[in-house]
């Protein structure tokens, strides 16, 4: 495992662009040089061919001028010989060409003196040769043919012309040897020019390709410089902000590894004097990593004290292994790199790699360092700073506090200063009386102590006589324990023998003597059981009663009594039943001989004082844990006034009763203590000659002291839907695109039992560039349509499991989902009912197909947005102007109407998302529009924020409230609430049902029958939530009458009697202005009428005594706020009176 | 490493206040410690307790000491336009906004005695606010309620809040407001009659109605850093869109979790408006 220590790099940058500057400067220099000599080169042929040229042209001027000396010869001669003019022709003609001419040569040749000579020469000759010739010709002329011949004949002429033609041969020789020394030198110069064009070439293609060499690796340097900048660019990016140190190590982590294109890394934080991790990237959660790692300790440790950067290559088995859910594998090459901060280290980053380690890597995270440790150390002292703030704040808290503290404290001691003061002089008057009074008390205090001593006394005789009587009493019950015994001995055998005697076995007993036996017995009996009641009741209160609690099965149990009553009943000719309910538990744990002996006592007692009619034992489940039995007659039942002392040993109802029916009447004392012992009660209910009912309720296991269970209340549950029609199989599923929702699309559901039709609408819609999800039940709607939020929903009613208006309702009536656009598409006509319900459309099968399409253009029109609309009614003119150029903006478009009549107008015409009114119109007060908006269906009803310069009243308030959003009062800052109002409203708008929709669904909603058309009285103070409450409330079909405080709570209940209309239940807020709610529930609970009123009180108060508070003041019951919808609408509906 | 003194002190403080919790309903456990150690120090020493055990005890036994006890716990101090400055702030830079609603409500948690109350009823009847708006009195100690809804001062205390009147930008005179009899002044029984006195603990209750105002102040420093946020999170809720929270003057939100909800207007005088 090779560890390198990377030394810091060098920065290449400024060797890299100069040498690519050098390069391209010494390029530069060799063309210029090249195209300099090019040059030169080219001028030099230039010349001597521009010299040759010249020396031509003075040739062949010479031989013209030869020449048109001989055509002005040839001529002078013809005419001297002829004396004919014609031949004088070429003369004149040539004579003027040469004086043209010569001049020119002479010109020409002007750079050469020696050809100057020969020319100055030239001119002569040709001077006198022509002037020879002007002579011979004007001899001609004017001597005659003689003469001229005569004058030729000298051979002057002759002779001039040979000395020209020799000047002018040597002339042309001269030129000659010129033009020879051109045509040398321009030679030299082509050669040195083709020698220097083919090295410059050469040259060039080098000097070329080492400029090429040099830009490619400019430009590769350039792209390492972008990579690196671009990630320094990244990483400062994700740096930037106010960030815990955690979320800059993770940040900072994050984007390293990205860019990397690390596997895995660690962030290690300076801690003090160690290292804490701060943040991990795709380290597998089962790994275990150090939390803290000292300076020097390990690779890690050892990169963070050396301050520079440690490359590790080849990393062996046992390194941290990187997995995703398919696979594991070990990082290969490590990197790890300390993050500085003034000289200090502040963190240390590690990363893993599976492909070694690039320089480029090596240098951005040396270039990263700084900002990465800047970044750290800048969150340390956030944190720091923060810290410290927190401190801060708290000193100065605690401050205030003891300012607090101590001004009370002053308060106190200038209160006690005083008092001092006072009670001082009170004291020394006090002090004189007191003396006095000591005087009187010393004789009292004597007299008191007398007092006293018998006091003692007689408490200590009292006491004695208790503790005797107590004594007493228990000798009693031992006593009547140990007596009933002794009695019953004896008169068992009695009872036996009589038995024998009246069975008369001997048969020598007359008839009389038998109705003797029987009697004895019969009065044996009676005493017997007169015994066995004394002897149990004794021994209950003296505490002997043993109870022995096993499982008792109720069926053995009522059939064992059944068995044992039926043939009294018969004899008394009466029906008995013996029965449990449903709900009764099967068996129970108690001592069944008890339970038995009790019941016994009370089928016995019903039996026995009921002449005709029913005696029934009813079993049935009393609350948790509880049973009852409840043994009921038609008897003669007990007068209201003796219901307590049946109960009461040695006293029965009527003393005659005893005579009339038998009976000791201990049984129902004795029921009751054996009910007692075995953790229950009896309870009785019963009117004279109308039948009792005695109860026994007992816990169902027994076992110590049961506690009592609450009352049954407030346990009903709310009653369930009820499944619309008969459940039908769900339809095969057809394919849908539930797999593969991506987001570019909009989805739509489509809700469908048919699977062929199902498969069009599909298809439509993604025809439509819809997903399209489908299913054919109502309960998968539901859930899709919660779970995918689709953008529309085509529904069709009939479903197998529930009708798809049902589905609608559901839909429209839950938040998350009532803003999903709906079409309805069914083969039979809810139409109407499926609008009310919020629908958006409905169409009839069969359907064709561009209705389908139109439809689902529908939905996806309804998606999209558009141009918000608000009306801005206002009579003002400038009012008007400045308000729609207050709210008007790219998306708003404001209208303005400048009167009710307008307004209306407007509203019939076209719908409008908003709607400011000014309460104070020409034609018609804002409460008039409002009211005849709300009441009309022609017109569209946007939501409505008010917008009035007039104070309203408490009643106009609210009054305006139900139909509108928002009530701003004009005034210095009232703009900006406008405009902030409105907003919010239109920002609403989108995920919010429509006014109308709501107001339908209000109607739609199912009026349960337990709360239709019952009275409300809601007693709150709070307008936004009388408004909240009244709209949750009314669309149930109850009536709502609103008090504002507990006066007018007892106001409005005043007014209901008198009117004789009923108040069915009060909603009762605790916090209200004038009379509170608890005041207010007392003050109704004194009055007999409405003793029996159901009142339900509202408070936000949250401890266990407020809310028994409100019980205690008469309340039925209490709902803490905030309220929880649910809870209200159940609990009104507990204790609405049916 | 604290003096076992200490730490046996401050658990004996925690059974105490779990014991008046159970048996009063009354919740001072997010209370500021160091505060609530010093009071109860002093109570103990006023019951002759000795230790918080001691105090414990008796007031399990001895429900009528709770009432004085609660006098200790609750400090019950403040004057009438104290701070005059935030009065002004509040008179120039708030009202006017809550002049565009058409109904007001106004929360002043933990009124004590009622002079906040009764400032604030001046201020919103001279701004001729009063008859539109419903104040919220509450407190925890029903005793001061009382005095609040009494609104009887002694009258040496009324030149300081007659001075801080004037400064905080009063119309008229502060004598108009009430009559001084007995060496006490009663306020103008007119100024209560828009008022709800009701005994609310911000430890426990949660919110009542939705207000446009809240005055705090001065309360939460007693409270912990939780039970801080538990409280500005209810004044929070309590507040309609837009709605002010006025502090006191060492009380801030830049340290509650719940700042981001709040913007402080008028810098310095920790007035805060709820953002949209």
């Amino acid at each position: 495992m090779p560890v390198n220590a990377l030394p810091k790099t060098v920065q290449s940058r400024t060797w890299s662009s100069l040498s690519l500057l050098a390069s391209v400067l010494v390029l530069v220099a060799f063309f210029i040089i090249t195209a300099w000599a090019a040059f030169l080169n080219t001028r030099t042929v230039r010349d001597a061919a521009h010299k040759v040229d010249e020396s031509r042209g003075l040739v062949s001027e010479m031989e013209d001028v030869l020449s048109l000396l001989k055509d002005a010869e040839t001529g002078q001669r013809g005419y001297v010989i002829t004396g004919d003019e014609k031949y004088l022709a070429p003369y004149d003609d040539a004579l003027p060409q040469i004086e043209k001419r010569l001049p020119d040569i002479e010109q020409r040749v002007a750079s050469d003196d020696e050809e100057r000579a020969r020319m100055d020469t030239i001119q002569v000759l040709v001077k006198s040769k022509l002037d020879e010739l002007a002579r011979t010709i004007a001899l001609r002329r004017t001597q005659g043919f003689e003469a001229a011949r005569a004058e030729v004949a000298t051979d002057r002429g002759m002779s001039t012309m040979d000395q020209i033609r020799s000047q002018f041969a040597e002339l042309e020789q001269d030129q000659r040897k010129i033009v020879a020394v051109r045509f040398d030198e321009a030679q030299v110069a082509f050669e040195s020019a083709v020698r220097s064009g083919v090295t410059s070439a050469a040259v060039g293609i080098v000097l070329t390709v080492i400029a090429g060499w040099l830009l490619q690796l400019a430009a590769r340097a350039r792209l390492k410089r972008d990579w690196l900048r671009t990630g320094q660019t990244k990483l400062t990016e994700r740096l930037i902000g106010d960030q815990t140190v955690d979320e800059v190590a993770g940040q900072a982590l994050q984007c390293l590894c990205q860019y990397l294109d690390a596997k895995v890394g660690t962030f290690f934080v300076a801690d003090g004097e160690s290292f804490r991790r701060a943040g991990a990237f795709a380290v597998p959660s089962d790994a275990r990593l150090p939390a803290r790692i000292a300076s020097g300790d390990g690779l890690l440790g050892q990169a963070a004290k050396l301050g520079r950067a440690l490359l590790v290559k080849d990393v062996p088995e046992g390194y941290l292994a990187i997995g995703s859910s398919l696979g594991q594998d070990r990082p290969r090459h490590l990197l790890i790199s300390p993050a500085m901060a003034d000289n200090a280290v502040t963190a240390v980053i590690e990363f893993g790699f599976f492909e070694p380690v690039t320089a480029a890597a090596v240098e951005l995270l040396d270039e990263c360092a700084e900002a990465v440790g800047i970044a750290i150390a800048s969150a340390l002292s956030r944190q720091r700073i923060v810290e410290l703030l927190e401190e801060t704040q708290r000193q100065s808290e605690e401050l205030q506090t003891q300012g607090e503290e101590l001004r009370v404290s002053n308060e106190e001691l200038e209160e006690q200063a005083r008092a001092l003061q006072e009670s001082q002089a009170r004291l020394e008057q006090q002090q004189v009386e007191m003396e006095q009074v000591n005087l009187q008390l010393t004789e009292r205090t004597e007299l008191l102590q007398n007092q006293r001593n018998d006091l003692a006394e007689t408490k200590t005789t009292l006491e004695r006589q208790a503790a005797a009587l107590d004594q007493a009493s228990r000798y009693k019950s031992d006593f009547l324990a140990n007596m009933s015994h002794e009695l019953r001995t004896p008169l068992n055998s009695s009872l036996i023998l009589a038995q024998l005697l009246a069975e008369n076995r001997g048969g020598n007993l007359t008839a009389e003597q038998i109705r003797y036996a029987t009697t004895i017995k019969s009065a044996g009996n009676d005493l017997l059981a007169l015994i066995n009641d004394v002897l149990d009741l004794s021994k209950i209160e003296a505490g002997r009663m043993d109870v022995r609690p096993q499982k008792v099965f109720l069926a053995r149990l009522m059939t064992s009594l059944t068995q044992q009553f039926d043939p009294v009943a018969a004899t008394r000719s009466l029906a008995l039943r013996i029965h449990a309910l449903e709900n009764a538990p099967a068996s129970i744990e108690t001592d069944p001989q008890r339970l038995e002996q009790i019941l016994r006592n009370l089928l016995s007692n019903a039996l026995k004082f009921t002449e005709q009619g029913t005696v029934e034992l009813e079993i049935s489940e009393a609350g948790i844990g509880r049973i009852a039995f409840a043994v009921r007659d038609t008897g003669i039942g007990i007068d209201e006034s003796q219901q307590r002392i049946v109960f009461e040993p040695f006293c029965q109802a009527d003393g005659t009763t005893n005579r009339r029916y038998g009976g000791t009447g201990l049984g129902l004392s004795i029921s009751r203590e054996l009910a007692r012992l075995l953790g229950g009660e009896i309870t009785l209910q019963s009117r004279a000659g109308a039948g009792s009912v005695f109860t026994l309720l007992l816990p169902e296991t027994l076992q110590g002291v049961v506690p009592r269970a609450p009352a049954p209340m407030a346990a009903l549950p709310a009653p369930e839907p009820r499944p619309r029609g008969p459940q039908r199989e769900a339809p095969q599923a057809v394919a849908d695109d539930r797999d593969n929702i991506d987001g570019a699309r909009k989805v739509i559901l489509v809700v469908e039992d048919d699977p062929n039709f199902a498969e069009v609408l599909a298809s439509l819609g993604r025809e439509q560039k819809f997903k399209c999800l489908v299913t054919a039940t109502a309960q998968e709607a539901l859930s899709l349509a919660r779970q995918y939020m689709p953008s529309g929903i085509l529904l069709d009613v009939n479903l197998p499991d529930a009708s798809g208006l049902a589905v609608l309702e559901r839909l429209k009536n839950e938040p998350a989902t009532r803003h999903i656009p709906v079409h309805v598409i069914s083969a039979s006509d809810y139409a109407e009912k499926a609008l009310e319900l919020g629908a958006l459309g409905y169409l009839l099968k069969p359907v064709a197909k561009e209705r389908l399409i139109a439809a689902l253009q529908e939905l996806e029109g309804r998606m999209s947005q558009r141009l918000k609309r608000v009306l801005v009614v206002e009579d003002n003119a400038v009012q008007r102007d400045a308000l729609c150029g207050l709210l008007a903006s790219r998306e708003v478009e404001v209208i303005g109407a400048k009167s009710a009549a307008d307004c209306l107008e407007h509203l019939e015409k076209s719908t409008f998302d908003c709607m400011v009114l000014d309460l104070s119109l020409p034609d018609a007060s804002g409460f008039v529009l409002l009211d005849q908006l709300s009441s009309s269906d022609r017109y569209a009803f946007p939501p409505v924020i008010i917008y009035t310069g007039r104070e309203l009243t408490t009643d106009e308030e609210q009054r305006l409230r139900r139909h509108s959003q928002a009530i701003i009062i004009k005034g210095a800052k009232s703009p900006e609430r406008l405009l902030d109002e409105v907003a919010l409203f239109l920002h609403q708008v989108v995920a919010d049902l429509p006014r109308e929709h709501q107001e339908m669904i209000a109607k739609a909603r199912s009026r349960e029958a337990a709360l239709d058309g019952k009275r409300v009285l809601l007693a709150e103070d709070d307008v936004r939530n009388v408004f909240a409450l009244t709209s949750l409330l009314e669309p149930y079909g109850l009536n709502i009458e609103i008090a504002r405080n507990g006066k007018e709570v007892l106001d409005a209940l005043e007014q209901a009697r008198n009117a004789n209309t009923r108040i069915d239940l009060v909603l009762m807020d605790i916090m209200m202005p004038e009379m509170d709610g608890l005041t207010a529930i007392r003050r109704i609970r004194q009055d007999a009428h409405w003793k029996r009123l159901p009142i339900i009180a509202l408070t936000a108060k949250a401890m266990p005594n407020d809310q028994q508070e409100c019980l205690e003041a008469g309340a039925n019951d209490y709902l803490s706020k905030p309220l929880n919808v649910e809870k209200l609408l159940s609990l009104v509906r507990v204790w609405m009176p049916r | 490493m604290r003096m076992p003194a200490e730490m046996r002190e401050e658990v004996e403080m925690s059974l105490l206040l779990e014991a008046i919790l159970a048996r009063y309903h009354y919740d001072f456990r997010g209370y500021s410690i160091a505060s609530l150690k010093r009071r109860l120090k002093q109570a103990a020493e006023r019951f002759d307790s000795g230790t918080f055990l001691n105090l414990r005890d008796r007031l399990l036994m001895e429900p009528a000491i709770f009432p004085q006890l609660l006098d200790y716990l609750t400090v019950q101090v403040s004057e009438m336009f104290r701070d005059p400055p935030f009065f002004r702030a509040l008179r120039e830079e708030v009202l006017p906004h809550l002049k565009t609603y058409p109904s007001l409500k106004v929360w002043i948690a933990g009124c004590s005695s009622g002079e906040e109350l009764y400032s604030m009823a001046i201020l919103f009847r001279e701004e001729g606010l009063e008859s539109r708006t419903i104040f919220y009195a509450t407190d925890i100690h029903s005793g001061a309620l009382h005095k609040a809804e009494a609104g009887i001062y002694s009258i040496e205390r009324l030149a300081q809040f007659s001075k801080n009147y004037q400064d905080a930008g009063g119309k008229a005179s502060l004598s108009d407001y009430f009559t001084a009899a007995y060496g006490n002044a009663v306020f103008d029984k007119t100024l209560r009659r828009q008022t709800v006195f009701s005994d609310h603990s911000l430890v426990s209750d949660s919110v009542f109605a939705e207000v446009h105002l809240v005055c705090c102040r001065n309360v939460l420093i007693y409270f912990d850093k939780e039970l801080q946020n538990r409280a500005v999170g209810l004044f929070k809720d309590a507040l309609v869109r837009r709605g002010f929270l006025a502090l006191g003057a060492k009380e801030g939100l830049h340290l509650s979790c719940h700042k981001q909800n709040f913007a402080e207007i008028s810098h310095g005088k920790r007035i805060y408006q709820k953002r949209g």
